[in-house]
């Protein structure tokens, strides 16, 4: 089992892979934020390589390496590769790259909003989009009308496992290892990117690996990536590339990096009649497609768990001189949740009412289609009351330190996922379409199989798969896998059993273990899960070891409870950070200041928060009855912890990471 | 250069560059790739070993330093350093399982270390700060630590007739 395998030093993560006659790959990168290249000599480059890599060729497509112009600190130039993973990081310094600085880089929304057009657009906006009804003000009925911005800095996966690849062309076949949360998207990816090199699908397995953490971040495509892949074919060796921690924080794309700018138009009575407004997300320096996932959330969620009917949001795709954006824990989602919250608590402050009153006043009380353009079925308004009888909100209000908030839980079911059951020496081998990464896939698979055909647990197997054993497969993220690698399993165990009695007239686990079956399950779904939770945290901004964390989460049905909690206290940790310290830190010219892990904002043991957590259990439609969970913390606790510190430090938290010193000073 | 270096108890002779870190050494040379590279600026403890007993970020150290040492490593066999390994599996005090080796032998390291000291949650928090994990949030971690505590007592517990 991977707890065994982990816990013995034997796993075996991208960097322990070894194969013959290996190459080292090192990249040559910008030190520049934005900069013209004179010429570059040396290592592999855009003189050989003039390509794009995220399936876009338009100007402002991000090139595997940089042609003519480089446009962030850490922007791949060249790469240079050895047998010696020492001398390979030596010979990027005989690569000579003529660089021209421009001295016009911005690294922040606002900046870019007001500089000059840098990017070779009429403006530095990439493109706009937009969510709901445009509505005048003279078609809501409000008596007040409040109106902020709210800042959500840019916050990087930071695994404790970085990216790192291993391309290996053999036989005309280019076999890919990558650390991984979706071999399966990550294969289109190269398909579409290597096309370009003469090579087709058919000649392309991705495998996965045994993988050390992603945080969305490795469900996406790099130019290191493509890089890799073009120089084995080019030598017809193995290439490895294992990214440094300071190449991960100057160059793997970052999350959140959010603006907006809102209205809120309510009654005196509290109740939210429209809202609406403007959202920038710091998109980076180049085309990226998860910018749309992430902006497409915040513009789509954002009126959540109320009843709003009004509502419309546009969304601005901000060029910045940056690495570019990716995904980061709920994705859009948190930011959703947040700046939703953080405007109720200020209206909430404005008409002198409590927040929980104000919520219950606008929660929905029945399935409700929202204004921009969700359905939602589960009201959240019994929820929101049960939990604040649980958790004894009207005493602990009197406390003068809590934070609460109620958010609908998007839980990226669709399109569904694949199941292969391979049984073979008596072992149950289990391959799924989303690639584990730290879920525990393997505990609800062997408690799953043991309930459904009543082997043993030590039966089962998890495997990591590859590209020809199981075709098809979606991704391990978004709150999902519970929900969606369960129901295949179960499905797919169904088909066993079946088939059992259709070759040996009656089922027994004997029967099936003695015995090859081979079985693949596409569990198609097609609409997402929307579950309302909720948090309440207390807290002292003078003693961040006061942080209490009250979670009410709808799971639907527990499938391994350690498993829950730990998804909640590793999201807890991170969500403190995010709301206290973390952040990538940028100078005004485009240097990036965070320079290692720490600096990053991560936080170590001795800050850990105390937990109160009730998991209720309300089945979901699909087969195994769960309901999704690890991007809940991310999002109810920074909204609750924010406003816990607001209260008592009665200043307006509108930006995150607060970044107070005296806040900051504390915690690191 | 050559070194001599005892690692978990077997002594390997080698040739190498006098610039190799001890994690190269141990992954690369050797073989034994449990002890993991998380950073570049000895910030994680993914890396974290023992030299003589002590903790060490084995990134921050120089093979040629271990010249003449003992080195453990994950793959060590030793039936305390098995008991906080099965803790951990009965605590899940992991997730994706890469900072794990590191924080298997700062755990070994601060058990062994206690002294009269009471292995609570405040002394495993204060020893437990060179490790980083971005997953676990590190309270299944520290109940990991006080179950292997609990199982490691138990066990040298001898049964005493009255
Ligand atoms: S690898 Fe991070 S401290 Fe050694
Ligand atoms: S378990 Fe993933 S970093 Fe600790």
């Amino acid at each position: 089992m991977y707890l065994d395998r982990f816990v013995n030093g034997t796993g075996q993560y991208i960097d322990d892979l070894k194969f013959p006659n290996m190459l080292y790959m090192s990249v040559v990168r910008s030190p520049y934020a934005h900069a013209r290249i004179k010429t570059v000599s040396g290592g592999l480059n855009a003189l050989e390589i003039k390509g794009f890599y995220n399936m876009k060729n338009d100007d402002n497509a991000e090139p595997i390496f940089a042609i003519d112009e480089v446009r962030y600190v850490g922007q791949p130039v060249a790469a240079v590769f050895s047998e010696n993973r020492y001398e390979s990081e030596d010979l990027i310094e005989g690569v000579d790259v003529d660089y021209e600085p421009i001295n016009d880089a911005v690294t922040t929304i606002e900046a870019s909003l007001k500089s000059k057009p840098i990017f070779g657009l009429k403006n530095n906006i990439l493109s706009t989009t937009e969510t709901g009804k445009t509505f005048d003000e003279s078609e809501v009925k409000y008596d007040i009308k409040v109106k902020d911005t709210i800042d959500i800095g840019r916050v990087l996966a930071n695994p404790m496992e970085t990216r790192g690849i291993i391309a290996d062309y053999r036989n005309g076949v280019l076999h890919i290892y990558v650390s991984s949360q979706s071999i399966h998207r990550l294969k289109n990816y190269f398909v579409k990117s290597l096309s370009q090199f003469g090579i087709s699908e058919k000649n392309i397995v991705v495998h996965h690996v045994d993988t050390g953490g992603a945080f969305g971040l490795k469900a996406a495509m790099y130019p290191e990536y493509i890089a890799a892949c073009y120089a084995s074919m080019k030598y017809k060796k193995p290439v490895k590339w294992i990214e440094t921690r300071t190449e991960h924080i100057n160059s793997a794309h970052g999350g959140r990096g959010i603006r907006a700018d809102i209205t809120v138009y309510a009654k005196n009575d509290g109740e939210i009649t429209g809202l609406d407004g403007d959202v920038y997300i710091d998109n980076g320096a180049y085309y990226v497609d998860t910018a749309s996932d992430d902006l497409g959330n915040v513009i789509h969620l954002m009126t959540g768990p109320y009843k709003i009917e009004k509502a419309h949001l546009y969304g601005h795709y901000v060029l910045t001189n940056k690495s570019l954006n990716g995904w980061y824990r709920g994705a859009g989602k948190p930011e959703a949740g947040i700046v939703m919250e953080r405007m109720i608590d200020l209206l909430a402050d404005k008409l002198n009412m409590d927040m929980a009153e104000i919520r219950l006043k606008n929660a929905i009380d029945a399935p409700f289609k929202s204004p921009l353009g969700l359905e939602f079925k589960t009201p959240a308004k019994s929820l929101l009351e049960d939990a604040l009888k649980y958790f004894d909100y009207e005493k602990k209000a009197k406390e003068k330190n809590v934070g609460i908030a109620l958010f609908m839980l998007d839980q990226d079911a669709a399109p569904g996922e694949t199941c292969r059951l391979i049984v073979k020496g008596g072992i149950i081998h289990v391959y799924f379409g989303g690639d584990v990464h730290g879920q525990g896939h393997e505990l609800f698979a062997r408690s799953i199989l043991n309930k459904e055909l009543g082997v043993e647990e030590d039966k089962v197997i998890l495997e990591l798969p590859d590209t020809e054993i199981l075709k098809e497969g979606v991704g391990t993220w978004g709150s999902r896998s519970a929900i969606i690698h369960g129901s295949a399993l179960i499905k797919a165990a169904e088909l066993l059993r079946k088939d059992a009695i259709k070759k040996f007239g009656k089922y027994d686990k004997d029967i099936l273990l003695n015995n090859e079956f081979d079985e693949l399950y596409y569990y198609k779904v097609d609409y997402n899960e929307y579950t309302p939770n909720f948090n309440m945290v207390t807290s002292d901004p003078h003693d961040p070891d006061s942080i209490k964390i009250y979670s009410y989460y709808d799971i639907g049905k527990k499938l391994n409870e350690k498993n829950i909690m730990g998804q909640i206290e590793g999201g807890a940790i991170q969500a403190i950070s995010e709301v206290l310290c973390e952040t990538i830190r940028y100078s005004e010219d485009g240097q990036v200041l965070t320079t290692n892990i720490t600096d990053s904002g991560l936080l170590t043991a001795d800050k850990i928060p105390e937990f109160h957590t009730k998991l209720v259990e309300n089945p979901s439609g699909f087969t195994d009855m769960a309901k999704g969970v690890a991007e809940s913390p991310s999002t109810g606790i920074p909204i609750a912890l924010a406003r816990s510190i607001e209260v008592q430090l009665k200043t307006r938290i509108n930006k995150f990471p607060i970044d107070r010193l005296e806040l900051f000073n504390r915690v690191l | 250069m050559m070194v001599n270096i005892r690692v978990n108890g077997k002594q390997y002779k080698k040739d190498i560059e006098p610039r190799l870190l001890l994690v190269n050494f141990l992954r690369d040379e050797l073989n034994l790739t449990g002890t993991h590279i998380g950073c570049d600026t000895s910030n994680c403890g993914a890396c974290t070993v023992l030299m003589d007993g002590k903790s060490v970020k084995s990134c921050t150290v120089l093979a040629m330093q271990a010249n003449n040492h003992e080195i453990t490593t994950i793959e060590h066999e030793d039936p305390e350093l098995d008991a906080i390994k099965d803790a951990y599996v009965e605590e899940q005090g992991l997730q994706c399982g890469f900072c794990t080796p590191g924080m298997i032998i700062e755990s070994f390291y601060l058990l062994k270390n206690a002294g009269d000291k009471e292995v609570d949650d405040d002394y495993i928090k204060k020893n437990l700060r060179g490790n980083l994990c971005r997953c676990t949030g590190y309270r299944s971690i520290i109940d990991s630590i006080k179950k292997a505590n609990k199982n490691i007592k138990e066990r040298e517990e001898i049964h005493v007739s009255r």
